[in-house]
């Protein structure tokens, strides 16, 4: 290595470095730049870097052009009720599959892992025509029912139990605590990291949602933001992009919200979720 | 304060039998340890005793009433467990009045309860801690609160010192012991380790493959093993054991009960052998003599020997046990034993005499 | 006594139960239900006109042309997104693999379209692909390179798709392997540097053999999902130009309303596909694979 390279080495490879990242995080500063922009600073070339006069406006534009409230508020219950049922299911399914032996155990975990592995892509013809049958199309509940039983949770919650010591549990037994308040008071507390990772995972998977939304619903009264916002092009024409990435960016906003406040958590919940 | 026994009692895991027909009384307030090696099924008579594991047949009583049926956290036992088992999202005061609420223990009855534990154990400061910023030794000691503060009829202790360094061990030992004696209640005490089972204990129950070598107090058991695993569990060094040559009998005596020397003595028992290996350990020498392809090991309060060194080992005759083919020891007052002790005093003499001519 | 004998005897499958309904519900019996629908000529409007038709819909299924094109479509996407994705992810994690601060941010900042929407994603894109007044024919005019058509010509609308795909997924296929390269435990690596070895073979016979289960992990994930990919395409290209981009999931989609027995039948192939793809991996690959 000769003298001169030595001293152009770190600058340059942070010069790499930043232009990696640039190309990762530009896109939604453009987003960002285009939603505040007129139709007429969309169109300029060379592109409008940095707004003139920031519009504003286009944000209403884009929330008037659908009832969006409605879309937002769908969003948001969908999400949480996922997160909250799953979690309720999850925790007892876990802890039996972890802690007590019973016949069958073995078939049933491997309907869990059989359930992880099939993807919605292939179920959903069926399942829209049994709720369909159940007359549910109408309601928020396809898109929330079927994700009652996260089978991905559920494993990693298990593996999650298995590690607490068994002594633990005893000795909670001879302390005279209900296996109700064993899972409740110990395990529960005790498997947080794993449950936070979860609700993540499911929180941001749920938000984003598109595919589902889509087959399951048939009324603007039941979709979700990301349909709304998907519809824009239809709504407010092909090349309106002020409008469109306005809307987008009130359909991002949440997400990067959380991330900038939990991304060491999602980071880790990804990477967990990811080599486990 | 309760006593407790096994009736018959059978336990099994999936057609492993670990226990069969066993038997054992143990009595009120007394200090017992189970020892015995791992997998001899001591861990697995103290949680019949919690509960925790129910045995497959057979009964156990806790005084005199048979508590198969009745779940661990109503039996009236405390347990203590060798990774103490603490709740680790609890701070030191939920843990140690987890058990009393789930008690229905009245609010200020539990505070009470909780202060008055803390300091006998030296927790008072640290009641609002969380587990995790504490030492080895004072999450050994909220187990032990926490056991306490329930006043169980019997406290069971599962390897509870294995975890702690060793100076701590040996200190954990004498407040053990001064706990005992203070509560008076039922202690079991399991470990594989029998130091701490002749330190500490009233009663050892000796087992071994799931079944009961020796049952006694521990001067007992050493001086008057009742078979070769006893004989060879207890004490550090193990007795040394070799054969008689008649009968498939063995002999064998302490460490600490041979006499080494320079010059032929007048004891017993007695070979010619050469040292080989030579441990200092303070107050005591432990020698490794070979004599004819057997080993022995001698410990001697003085260190006047070194290794490679040609010595006679010897032993006096009130020293020396014999066990028989079926393994157990032939009593003093068997008439097999001096036509044995005489067997042993005849070889010893010849192979002095052709030592001494080798030499 | 004896009740809470059996209640001890039961609880178990009490806990299980709802997440056992919810498998059941709609994992299993949809799959079952949709192996039935795909011997059927289904009638949306009328069910008892419902008729069975035995093989018909997947011999019909191997014979159509335009399945044909999906599946290409959706294997040419696989292997692009799958090969694209690897090499770059690897690259960049080696790179960034230092735990340095900026390196840390850098990470973070590949990381953040992953946890975007892909309507945002795919609705970003098109402003930037678009032909006239998109950034990218922008920049590419600025170093006197022609513009694309991108989405809108035939010829490059899978490939602007892929890209889209790999640059919102290499963030977390990133750090995956970093995480992975970060547990290697440093010992080796000295043990090598004693060894004498040179940097490229510490990373073809140390590296990459202990990343390698991490690696085979990705290698099942990204082609599963690559084969279920539906969002970017309907969004973006809406299957077009001229077909140029429906995909397996696409292809179902569209006649999940008018033809549902022949959709259902599509479901079936693309399943057994899926499971064919895990087992192959598995049994092929699990021998080359290092685990410790």
């Amino acid at each position: 290595m000769s003298f001169e390279w030595k001293y152009v080495r770190a600058p340059l490879s942070f010069l790499l470095k930043a232009i990696v990242l640039m190309i990762f995080i530009f896109p939604f500063l453009w987003m960002i730049s285009t939603s505040l922009q007129t139709f007429q600073e969309t169109l300029t070339f060379p592109p409008t870097w940095i707004p003139s006069i920031p519009q504003w406006v286009n944000f209403s534009t884009a929330m008037n052009a659908g009832p969006f409230l409605t879309y937002a508020r769908n969003s948001i219950i969908v999400t949480f009720s996922v997160i909250l049922i799953q979690v309720l299911v999850m925790i007892p399914a876990a802890y039996a599959f972890a802690k007590y032996r019973f016949a069958g155990k073995e078939i049933l975990f491997s309907f869990v892992l059989l359930a992880f592995m099939i993807p919605g892509q292939v179920t959903f013809i069926p399942v829209y025509l049994m709720l369909a049958d159940w007359g549910l199309i109408n309601s928020l509940l396809p898109q929330i029912l079927p994700f009652m039983a996260n089978a991905f949770g559920i494993f990693l919650l298990r593996q999650y139990f298995m590690q607490i010591p068994q002594e633990i549990i005893e000795s909670a037994r001879l302390d005279n605590a209900s296996e109700f308040k064993i899972i409740w008071k110990i395990m529960v507390p005790m498997s947080m990291p794993a449950l936070a990772t979860i609700a993540l995972f499911s929180f941001v998977s749920h938000w984003n949602d598109y595919f589902w939304p889509l087959v399951m619903t048939d009324s603007a009264a039941v979709r979700p933001l990301t349909m709304g916002i998907a519809m824009l092009r239809e709504t407010e024409g092909i090349s309106n992009w002020h409008i469109i990435m306005a809307g987008n960016v009130v359909l991002v906003i949440p997400i990067l919200i959380v991330y900038l406040f939990a991304s060491k958590q999602i980071v880790k919940a990804f990477v967990y979720s990811g080599i486990k | 304060m309760a006593s407790i026994e096994f009736v018959n009692v059978t336990q099994s895991f999936d057609k492993n039998v670990i226990i069969k027909d066993l038997n054992l009384k143990i009595e009120d307030g007394k200090f017992t340890v189970l020892v015995g090696p791992s997998g001899c099924g001591k861990t697995t008579l103290l949680r019949m005793i919690a509960g925790l594991d129910p045995q497959t047949s057979g009964s156990v009583l806790i005084n005199g009433k048979d508590v198969t049926r009745i779940p661990p956290g109503q039996r009236g036992v405390a347990m203590v467990f060798q990774n103490y088992a603490i709740y680790p999202t609890m701070s030191v005061r939920e843990n140690i009045e987890f058990g009393l609420k789930n008690n229905k223990v009245p609010k200020d009855e539990r505070k009470r309860l909780v202060e008055s534990i803390s300091e006998t154990v030296g927790l008072a400061g640290y009641l609002d801690r969380k587990p995790s910023t504490l030492s080895g030794g004072q999450r050994q000691r909220i187990a032990l609160a926490r056991a306490m503060v329930k006043k169980p009829s019997v406290f069971l202790m599962d390897e509870p010192l294995s975890n702690l360094d060793a100076k701590l061990r040996v200190q954990m030992r004498i407040e053990l012991i001064e706990m005992h004696k203070k509560l008076g209640t039922t202690f079991v005490y399991v470990t594989h380790d029998q130091v701490e089972a002749m330190s500490m204990a009233d009663t050892i129950v000796l087992m071994n493959q799931g079944q009961i070598q020796q049952e006694a107090a521990p001067e007992v058991i050493y001086r008057q093993p009742n078979n070769l695993f006893a004989a060879q569990f207890i004490g550090v060094p193990p007795m040394n054991i070799a054969e008689l040559g008649i009968d498939n009998v063995m002999f064998g005596f302490r460490p600490e009960s041979g006499v080494l020397s320079t010059e032929p003595l007048a004891t017993h028992f007695q070979v010619p052998g050469t040292i080989v290996t030579r441990e200092m350990l303070g107050s005591e020498t432990i020698y490794q003599v070979k004599s004819e392809e057997q080993a022995y090991m001698i410990k001697c309060t003085e260190d006047r020997f070194v290794v490679d060194q040609e010595v006679y080992l010897g032993v006096e005759a009130g020293n020396l046990f014999f066990f028989g083919a079926d393994e157990n020891r032939i009593d003093r007052e068997d008439g097999r034993f001096s036509s044995y002790l005489e067997a042993l005093g005849g070889r010893s003499k010849v192979l002095v005499m052709r030592g001494q001519a080798n030499g | 006594m004896d009740k809470k004998r059996i209640w001890e005897a039961v609880r178990p499958y009490v806990m299980i139960l709802p997440a056992m309904t919810g498998i059941v519900l709609f994992v299993l019996y949809p799959v079952a239900y949709l192996i039935k629908l795909s011997f059927y000529k289904y009638n949306l409007m009328n069910k008892d006109k419902s008729k069975f038709i035995g093989t018909d819909n997947y011999t019909q299924i191997f014979s159509r042309e335009d399945f044909y094109t999906a599946l290409l479509n959706t294997v040419v996407y696989t292997i692009g997104v799958v090969v694209l994705t690897l090499v770059l992810s690897l690259i960049i994690a080696v790179w960034l693999n230092k735990r340095k601060r900026f390196n840390a941010i850098v990470q973070a900042g590949i990381f953040t379209p992953h946890i975007i929407s892909i309507v945002s994603v795919a609705l970003v894109w098109m402003w930037l692909m678009e032909p006239n007044h998109g950034l990218l024919n922008f920049l590419l005019k600025t170093f006197g390179l022609p513009g694309s058509t991108w989405l809108q010509n035939s010829s490059t609308a899978m490939i602007s798709i892929i890209i889209v795909s790999v640059w919102q997924n290499i963030g977390y296929y990133t750090l995956i392997i970093v995480a992975a390269l970060q547990s290697i435990p440093p010992s080796i690596y000295e043990a090598a540097a004693l060894d004498n070895a040179s940097k490229f073979q510490v990373f073809r016979k140390i590296t990459l053999p202990l990343i390698s289960p991490q690696l085979f992990f990705i290698l099942i994930i990204m082609t599963i999902g690559s084969f279920k990919v539906f969002d970017t395409v309907k969004i973006m290209t809406g299957g077009g130009p001229n077909g140029a981009t429906t995909t397996l999931v696409y292809y179902i989609y569209e006649f999940r309303t008018n033809s549902i027995g022949y959709a259902s039948a599509t479901g079936v192939v693309l399943m057994a596909i899926i499971a064919l793809l895990t087992v192959v991996y598995f049994r092929v690959l699990s021998k080359k694979v290092h685990y410790q």
